[in-house]
Formats: structure tokens, sequence, C-alpha cells
């Protein structure tokens, strides 16, 4: 591609076109990307012709054959969950860890493993912090992952930790993330212009099942409305067919119902094509039906590694995830595929998609979308 | 020390033309002088302020024009007398007095200078004051030289005495900035006693009355205009063309004609009372030639007003060819050149002449450029607008409205430009920022999303800034006011206002507290040191959150220039060449390319920033925005 590749390329074809995903993986490398309030913030104009910024954003162009191939030596990896050694249920065994996680505390229990096992020095995880307002938090002790524990629902810019550190004596990072984090978190690792990146050190990646993200400011304008003088605690949303935004706030329980909050999913969410980050060491999701339990695909040999940790540990109990379940994990990744690829058909020019990139994969999809599941 | 007071008649002394005119002010026995500075005014009061206490005499830095008009005016009024000086748009400020000052009439003799600014160099607009005078019915002078504008200034007080009337000077920036001999006259030793006739009060009603006598004091000073030895001309009896010229127009015309050689075909009359018109003067200038070019900067002033009186004496003077700014052959704005003229007269007389290209001064500017380090229009290294402007881009971006800076006049002016990274989004007069944005902050109800900034100096809050913040406190306007407190009157030479501490005359005062000021009008007010980067843009952040009616925030930090002459650099400031990464930073040399603050350069050879020392003032605010911690302060 014969065009810029900085931060005027990033804004014409992403950051202006609404196809930021707040991932964060632009920020707080260089002076002139910043996030604030939800939003990444340019603060100069920067006429640099090829930029990390634009190197690592998961919606510019990106060789997910080449990545592919990279992380589990193979361009043909199964469409519909990505590359998979084994696909399992399981939950973490630690009380105290599970009252506070979103689900069975798999996510927190592996974090907390790793850390103790000393498997890596730090990790990257996403807290909520003050006005509901996510952010990327740098932890390396098991109460820090503790107070990361849960979700909100709303996209945070987690990466900018990541690339701000600081990383002072920090050789082995884990990150926990969602798809479009993962998916740059690898453009990151593969970037020639920075060989010293954090991202390069990141030895464990967990990537969460995710189906869209909040913009963070109409969402909490939404809830301020809504709820006006009440503190948001914590947040769940039911799996279907309920699908209630349950949200514990200081004066008791409030229920949403999830279309109520759709509006405010991000526009960039609907191009996005994966749901179970494909590219993550071991990916992690909730199992409808079964409530306390998450889904675990394990993809690497390093996510094999802390799963043997953690069952060798009796930290984690796991067991098969049944047939049905497995089929409609299936099922509900190929829908999101489908729906992304007809969002990418309705943009006007479809100009440096990522997925327009690969017209390869494009095509599986397009394939794949049409064969299954009728 | 200062030259004017020197006390030796006779002596031939080289003075700027406002050094002339103070001099002459001091010759006519001026006791009381005032002004707001602003170029190209300043000097006159600022020399005057230097010789006051000796003389005796009273010269004060007022807080706006308006208010030095109407203290040279009280001076007047017991019978003193009194001058007032200012800059063009000076004049518009102290014009509501003016034009009832007029009515009223004045006692002793009352001047007002005021020095225009052709091309505008160090001003917002380039208006013509002239029109003034002929608004107002007062007379007018205009000085062609330095030995005139010392002689002018002396003789208006007596006019002025003579008639009852304020009497306005019109200088320009090449008489009051260039420098001549003036031969010394006689510096009075008598000084008169004040004294107001409670017995006659000074008003301007009853306004039909008061109109006419105004009418016929005007009608007085016309006849003695016409025996003004201000007005002469030189040339031949006949001439085949007359150029009609004041001010400036009158060197420029001299260097023309004698560079073309025209002096036996081409006469030149020069008015120095240019309102009212000298009839019988200019009658007699008119029957020399058929055709006429006004000469004359920045309005057609003598143009219009010669032309209506030739009208009514056509019968008299015959047919005439009029040339100038309205016939397009003189350009109608800008300052004047020689070069203009040489270009004009060679064709109306045809005569060839090589006079310089017209590319002559681009070509000029370019090679000094090649001599000068390259440099935009900017601020000083160190200086604290430069971090004020850093911190406001930084807190509107991550605000994220769109939300937008008003500004007025000062150094901080130039925010409108790179130096201030294009924040400032309007410039008008002294005041004007938080004038609008009075205006601005009324217009949520009609959908006006975007905060609203307003910036002013600490000299433009007392002159003019004041009143708006009552306004928009008692109105309930929405926005939030940066008032730049570097505690100088920096962008005209440093001249003490309220908040300084000093007067005019050198004596401590006791400065007017800002905070303290907004505080007792009931508003929010926070202050902060601009060289503190984050502390300012989170300061700035919350006050813009903080919706609702105006919220004030004093940004103070000493002018660079003031701290540096008293106590030089705070820190030495370096680049740690190691530490800095250069094009491989991607930074995209953030500290020379966006900062651009003069002290750092961007070193070719290295591939690095470094600093150079000998422009750093040492601020050590560029310390703070390098992402790779390569600059250094070290405290000295």
């Amino acid at each position: 591609m014969d065009q810029d590749r900085g931060l005027k390329a990033l804004e014409s074809l992403v950051l202006g076109r609404g196809l930021c995903t707040m991932c964060g993986a632009c920020a707080r490398m260089c002076p002139y990307l910043e996030t604030f309030n939800g939003r990444i913030v340019k603060l100069h104009e920067c006429d640099l012709q090829e930029g990390r910024c634009f190197a690592h954003c998961p919606r510019t162009a990106l060789d997910l054959a080449a990545l592919n191939r990279n992380r589990f030596g193979s361009e043909e990896v199964p469409l519909e969950l990505g590359f998979q050694k084994r696909v399992l249920m399981g939950r973490g065994l630690d009380p105290g860890l599970r009252g506070k996680a979103q689900t069975g505390g798999t996510v927190s229990s592996l974090v907390a493993l790793a850390l103790e096992e000393g498997l890596v020095d730090a990790a990257v995880l996403t807290q909520r912090g003050k006005d509901l307002l996510p952010a990327g938090r740098i932890v390396s002790r098991r109460e820090e992952v503790l107070e990361c524990a849960g979700s909100s629902y709303v996209a945070s810019p987690s990466l900018a930790a990541l690339n701000k550190g600081p990383w002072q004596g920090h050789e082995r990072i884990a990150l926990v993330g969602v798809p479009c984090q993962i998916w740059a978190l690898e453009k990151m690792r593969s970037c020639e212009l920075n060989q010293d990146a954090p991202a390069r050190k990141v030895v464990l990646s967990i990537g969460l099942f995710c189906t869209w993200a909040l913009s963070y400011t109409p969402f909490v304008s939404f809830l301020r409305r809504k709820f006006p003088s009440e503190v948001v605690e914590a947040m769940d949303i039911t799996p279907p067919p309920e699908r209630i935004l349950r949200i514990r706030t200081s004066s008791g329980s409030r229920e949403v119902p999830v279309e109520e909050i759709r509006p405010f999913v991000q526009p960039a969410c609907t191009v996005c094509a994966d749901m179970t980050s494909e590219l993550a060491d071991l990916s992690v999701g909730t199992v409808e039906g079964e409530p306390g339990w998450n889904t675990l695909i394990i993809r690497t040999s390093a996510g094999e590694s802390i799963l043997d940790r953690a069952l060798a540990r009796g930290i984690l109990e796991v067991k098969d995830l049944p047939a049905p379940n497995a089929q409609h994990l299936a099922q509900a990744s190929m829908l999101k595929k489908r729906r992304a690829l007809e969002a990418i058909k309705q943009m006007e020019d479809g100009k440096g998609g990522y997925l327009l990139a690969d017209s390869r994969w494009l095509e599986r999809v397009r394939l794949g979308t049409e064969g299954g599941e009728q | 020390m200062s030259l004017i007071k020197t006390d030796a008649p006779g002596q031939r002394l080289l003075l700027m033309g406002n050094e002339a005119i103070a001099r002459g002010a001091l010759e006519a026995g001026v006791q009381v002088c005032a002004a707001y500075p602003g170029n190209p005014s300043s000097e006159i009061i600022g020399t005057l302020s230097q010789v006051a206490e000796e003389l005796g005499i009273y010269v004060e830095w007022s807080v706006n024009e308006k208010v030095a008009l109407e203290v040279a005016a009280a001076a007047s009024l017991a019978g003193l007398r009194g001058l007032a000086a200012m800059k063009q748009n000076g004049l518009n400020v102290a014009s509501d007095f003016l034009l009832n000052l007029n009515l009223s009439g004045s006692k002793g003799g009352l001047v007002v200078v005021v020095c225009d600014d052709p091309s505008a160099l160090s001003s917002s607009n380039e208006e013509d004051s002239r029109a003034f005078a002929r608004l107002a019915d007062l007379p007018l002078l205009e000085p062609s030289g330095f030995q005139e504008a010392k002689e002018m200034t002396k003789w208006a007080f007596e006019l002025s005495e003579e008639l009852g009337l304020p009497c306005l000077i019109r200088s320009v920036t090449r008489v009051s900035h260039a420098r001549g001999n003036v031969q010394l006259g006689e510096l009075p030793k008598a000084e008169r006693r004040a004294r107001f006739d409670t017995s006659k009060p000074i008003l301007p009603v009853p306004v039909i009355w008061t109109h006419r006598l105004l009418h016929e004091k005007l009608e007085k000073c016309r006849k003695r205009f016409e025996a003004s030895e201000f007005n002469l001309y030189r040339g031949p009896q006949r001439a085949e063309l007359l150029i009609l010229t004041s001010g400036a127009g009158w060197m420029y015309a001299l260097e023309a004609i004698s560079n073309l050689g025209l002096e036996a075909r081409v006469g030149i009359a020069k008015l120095g009372t240019t309102w009212p018109l000298p009839e019988g003067f200019l009658k007699e200038q008119l029957s020399r030639s058929t055709k006429v070019l006004f000469v004359e900067e920045v309005d057609p002033f003598l143009e219009t007003n010669v032309k209506g009186f030739a009208a009514q004496v056509q019968e008299e003077l015959g047919p005439k060819l009029f040339l100038g700014k309205s016939t397009g052959t003189l350009p109608d704005i800008g300052e004047l050149t020689p070069d203009h003229l040489i270009r004009v007269l060679k064709e109306l007389l045809e005569v060839s002449y090589e006079p310089r290209p017209a590319t002559y001064i681009q070509e000029a500017a370019q090679a000094a450029s090649q001599a000068a380090p390259p440099r935009t229009l900017g601020f000083c290294a160190g200086c604290p607008h430069r971090a004020t402007y850093w911190a406001v881009k930084k807190a509107l971006a991550l605000d994220g409205r769109d939300g937008f800076v008003l500004g007025d006049i000062g150094c901080y002016s130039l925010g409108m430009g790179p130096a201030g990274f294009f924040q400032m989004k309007t410039l008008h007069a002294m005041g004007s920022g938080a004038g609008l944005a009075n205006g601005f902050g009324q217009l949520g109800r009609f959908g006006l999303e975007q905060p609203v900034l307003a910036v002013c100096g600490d000299s433009t809050f007392y002159h003019a800034a004041i009143p708006a913040l009552v306004n928009a406190r008692y109105n309930g306007a929405d926005f939030l006011m940066l008032i730049l407190d570097n505690s100088a009157t920096a962008m005209t030479g440093f001249q003490p206002h309220p908040g300084t501490g000093r007067t005019a005359m050198g004596e401590v005062a006791n400065p007017i507290d800002i905070e303290a000021l907004c505080r007792a009008l009931g508003v929010r007010v926070q202050s902060a040191d601009p060289f503190q980067l984050d502390r300012t843009v989170e300061l700035l952040l919350d006050l813009l959150q903080d919706g609702k009616g105006v919220r004030v925030l004093v940004l103070r930090q000493e002018c660079a220039l003031v701290r540096g002459k008293r106590e030089g650099r705070a820190f030495k400031v370096l680049v740690d060449q190691e530490r800095c990464l250069g094009l491989k930073c991607g930074c995209n040399r953030l500290c020379t390319r966006v900062f651009r603050c003069p002290g750092l350069v961007w070193d070719g050879a290295s591939g690095k920033a470094r600093v150079d020392e000998a422009i750093c003032t040492g601020c050590g605010v560029c310390a703070s925005i390098c992402p790779a911690s390569a600059i250094l302060k070290e405290a000295i």
C-alpha cells in the first residue's frame, strides 16, 4: 500500500470513521495520542509517514494468515473459533475470587497463579475506576488482581498501560484483553518499528469472549439519567434469552434490558468478526445455561501450561464442554462474523478495514456463513 | 538619563519623534501627562515619566486611554496644561469622553497626541484617527518631522488654551519612531497653581448652545490656521502637478521629487493643520496647478475634505484633476513609501527613472533571512504564554467538546499563530475576548455546546476586562476566563500597571489583587503557575467541566524578560545527548517542531535536539514535555 501509515492515516481510516475500538494500542507511546474519558485524543498534529499508532491498530490492515502462521504454525485454522488445542469448561476453586469475579473466577485465578508462580512478573488488567471509567492497570500481586475482577462492559484502553509502563525490571508480562486487544497485541509484537516494545515481553495472553463493548460517555450519561445520584458498584449481563443488565448500586439492585443499552455499543464493534479472542494463548468466556462456569479454549502451549499448573495446584476445576454448548458457541461466533461481514459491506468505501485487507479470509467467512448452520 | 530635560536653549539634539513631542510639551509648560501604553505612542509618556520627579510634573500610566484623557483634562479644567497620549485604537476608547469634552470645552492647554500605525506594524488595525477631529469638531495638527513635532506640540497647547478646546496631534510610526535633529527651546520656570472655578461648571449642555459655540471656536481656529507656519509650499510658482500632503507624506514627496529631479515641475503643498482646513491657504495652492495629487496615510482624509472645499470654489479655481486614493493612483491601505510616489510621478510627468524593483522588499527580506536564524513571529524563549497555550491546547483536546479561546490585545495575541499553537480564535479590541465570551456564554440556550474561554493579560484585565467580568457574573454568562498575569505590560515595554506595585513616577503603590477582586464579584477563581503544565491542565479541565457561570483562572508567571533581567536563569537546561533518541524517538521532534521554544534547536548534524544557551532563559518547561526525559533542568 503506497499511502501514509502514520497518525494522519489513522485519523482518516479509523478514528474519523468511528472504527476505533478504544483498545488503547495507539496511545501513550508518543506525546501525540492520549486516552481520556473513553476517547483517544490527538494532542498535536504528527506528520510521520509511518507510525506505531497505525501499525498497532486492530482496525488497520492486518495479515491474519501471517499472524495465524506465527502463532499456530498454520494459516488454515478452524473458521468458527480459531485455532484450538482443547475446549473445556472450568471454574476457580477459590471462593474469595469467585465472589468477586464475573463468572467462574477463572481469569483472576489464572493471573494470580501466574504471578505467584513467577511465570510472569506483572500483568496488564482492566480496572473500573472513578465514574465507571475503565483503564488498564499494571499489577504484580494477588490482591491487585482481585481489585481488577469483574467487567464493566465499557471499552477500556488498557493497552495504553502496556505501552506506557513503567516496565523497569519486568521481563515477563501477562495480559488479559478482549479480542480487539489481543489482535492489537499480536500486531504490536510483530511491529518492526519498535524492537523494544513492551508487547514483546508478553508471555501469556488471556483473551476474553466479547460480543461488543459500550462507549463510555453515552453509556455513563444514560446511567446518570436513569439512576441519578446512585453509585454503581457492580454490573452483570444475564445470559440469553433473558439478557438483562443487572446493576448493583448504592441503593440496591437495578435492572435494565440489554436492548436499552444497545445504542451505546461502539460502532467499531459492529465490524468485529472475532468473538472468542482467536489469537490468544487461551480464551475465556461464560457457559450459557451453566451459571458460575467458564468456557476455556486452550490455543497454545503457553495456555496449556498455565492451565496444567492451575489444575496441579487445585486452583481450577475443569470438565468437558458438553457438545450442545460447544455447538452453540460455534454458532454464536459465526453469527458475529456474519454480522460483521454485513456491516463491512455497508461501509461506503471499505478502505483500510482489517477484514478487507485479507480477501482470502474474508472469502472463507463469506462461504462459512453461507454454508454453515442453516 | 533622558535628554528631553536638557536645559540648553538652541542646542541641537538627536531625538526620537516621540521624544520631540514630549520635549514640546515640556517647553509648553505641561504639568500633567497621562497615557495608556501602545505602539507607536508609548515613548511619549515613557520619556516624560523619567523626568517627572525632577521637573516637578505629574506623569501617570493610566488604566486605559479614556481615564488618561480624563486625567489630563482635569488638569486643563483646573487651569494647568495637560497632555494625553495614545495609539490610534486608544482614541476609540477615549472618544466617548472626547465627544463630550469638545462641547464643554477646556481651559488650560489640553493636547491629545494620537500615534497612528499605518500598515499596522504593531496593531490590530490601521485606522486613521484623523476622522475623530472632524467628528468632534476639534483642531488637528500633523507633524511631518522631528523639529516640527516639537514646535507643533508646543503651539498646540497655546492654541488649545486660546480656543478653549482640546487640540489633537496625529503622528505616525515614521514620525514617532524615527530620529532627527531637534533644536531645543526654553523650558519654562514658572509653574501654574491648580484651581477649579466652581462658579463655572464645565458642561456639554445645553447642547444646541454648546454645539454652536464649538463651531464658532472651530471657525476661529480656521483663521489661526490660515497664518500657520506649519502650512507651506515648496516648488515653482505654477506647477505641472501639485502634491497636497501632510505628515510623513511630506518626507516621501521631497525624496521622490529629488530623486526624479522634478523640483522645477512639481510643487508640494504641505499642511500641518489638517482640520479645520485653512481654506485661503488651500485656494492659493490649488490655483498653482490643474492637476492635484494627494499624498497621505491611511485614509483619503485631506483628499475628501479638500475636494469638498474645491467644489465650493470651483468657479474661481476652474476644473481640476484630482488624483489620490479614490482614483486608485495611490494605495488606499498601508504605509506609503517614496517608491509609491516615484512610480506615480514617473508616469504622470513622463520621466524615465528606474526605481528599485517592486520586489525589492521581498528580496531584501530574503537576503536578510540568510544571515539571521529562521524564526517565526513568536513568544520569547521562556515566555509563560507558550506554557499557557500548551496547557490550554491539551486541556481542550482532552475535554473534547471543541472549546475555543476568545482573545484580545497583548503579547498573548500571538496565541492566534504557531507560537500559541493556534489556540486563540478571535482578536479585536482590549477586553473583547471577555466581552465576546459574555455573548457566547449565553448561546447554550441556542445549542452552543462548546466550552467558551476568554483570555486577557493582567494589564488588559485592568484596562477593559473588568466590566465584562462584572457583566458575566451578573447575567450568568457561562465561560472560563483566563487571566495571564505576567506582571508586566510586556508588549509595549514593561510599563507599570495596577498590579505591578509601581507607578509611572517610580513610586511604590499597593497592587490590586486580581483574585481578591474576582472573589469580591462572587466568581470562582483559581490560580496556577503555567510552568506547572500538568497541574494547569488538571485545573483547566476541572474548570471547564464546572459549567454554569463565569469562572476565572489566573495563570501567573512573570514575563521571562522581566525575570531574566532581575535574577537571570532559574535553571540550566540541557538536552542529554544520550537520552535524546532523535528521529528514532517517535516523538517526531515534539520540542522543536511543535513546542517551538526558540531556546531549543534541532541539530541537523547529530540528528538530535539541543539547547541554544544564548537564547534559553532557563524556565525549564521543556523538560516536562520531552517523552524521553532527555531535557534536563538543573537548579542554578
